[in-house]
């Protein structure tokens, strides 16, 4: 399997480690009045999708980047690569 | 009383040896050797790389993208883009200081790191060059994928690898010098099995 990082191209599957779904990057706010609840849903609840999955991978034997790649769990197609730093600021977040 | 009893502790003398003894060999078709001397230092960029304009300053050249080396003003020092915030600096320095001499360079504008003794450092040349190493490296090093100048961090037979490519059929590989050996068997393998 490759994969297609955004800044180093090409990639063997090989050099990557699997962290799991992507949603991981919304960790709740530990202050939150919900929170146990929240970090509960967080910790143990995820989909699991037939088709495409956007997940964590950490580019271990590489530039050590962590990528948001999206899979399909069916063929293991890879529809997408993108930097999670880059995905985070999407969402709001400073880092 | 024996004579060597009463020696001081002060006269023995310590000298460093490169991790592979200074190994150096010929082929047919490649020549492989250990790049002795070679210091290594590590600038991590802060990040949104506010140190951008301080290290073009510095050394006299704008930072490579990553994946790309660039040579110093001065051709001393070799800039190594490994990622969006690393870059290696690689330059022939005999003394256990190297780091300090990159700080004071820059000026404190990023973080620097001392990683000499980490790397041991291979120099392979040769025609046959890419087919030894196509056994081990799973990029591709097609001179029009894996130009003169690039750079990449990967793994080859397990252990993780700094690939430079300095000329058409020359490339430095760096990696752990904890595991010197082993990458070394590596590379032998490949050359004797690709004969």
């Amino acid at each position: 399997m490759i994969i297609n990082h955004p800044l180093l191209g090409p990639r063997d599957a090989a050099e990557f480690v699997y962290l799991g779904d992507a949603s991981l990057i919304d960790r709740p706010d530990w202050q939150d009045p919900l929170a146990a609840e929240k970090f509960h849903d967080y910790l143990y609840l995820r989909d699991n999708p037939v088709g495409n999955h956007r997940e964590l991978w950490y580019h271990e034997q590489g530039d050590r980047s962590w990528l948001v790649v999206t899979r399909n769990t069916l063929t293991h197609e890879i529809i997408k690569v993108e930097l999670a730093t880059d995905v985070a600021r999407k969402r709001g977040r400073s880092r | 009383m024996s004579k060597s009893v009463s020696e001081p502790a002060s006269e023995y003398r310590l000298h460093p040896m490169p991790f592979l003894g200074g190994y150096d060999q010929v082929f047919s078709g490649l020549s492989l050797r250990e790049a002795v001397g070679l210091a290594i230092v590590s600038i991590a960029l802060p990040r949104g790389n506010p140190a951008g304009p301080a290290l073009e300053k510095a050394f006299g050249t704008a930072l490579p993208e990553v994946g790309k080396s660039a040579n110093a003003a001065n051709d001393k020092y070799r800039l190594l883009r490994l990622g969006s915030e690393q870059v290696f600096v690689l330059f022939e320095h005999a003394t256990a200081d190297a780091e300090s001499e990159i700080a004071a360079l820059i000026g404190g504008a990023a973080y620097t790191t001392d990683q000499t003794d980490s790397w041991v450092a291979l120099s392979v040349q040769g025609a046959r060059v890419r087919a030894v190493l196509a056994r081990i490296c799973p990029l591709d090093l097609h001179g029009g994928v894996f130009a003169i100048g690039n750079v990449a961090r990967t793994s080859m037979e397990h252990l993780g690898t700094i690939i430079l490519r300095t000329d058409e059929d020359q490339f430095l590989l760096l990696s752990a010098s904890s595991s010197a050996q082993s990458f070394l068997h590596a590379l032998e393998t490949s050359i004797r099995y690709t004969a």
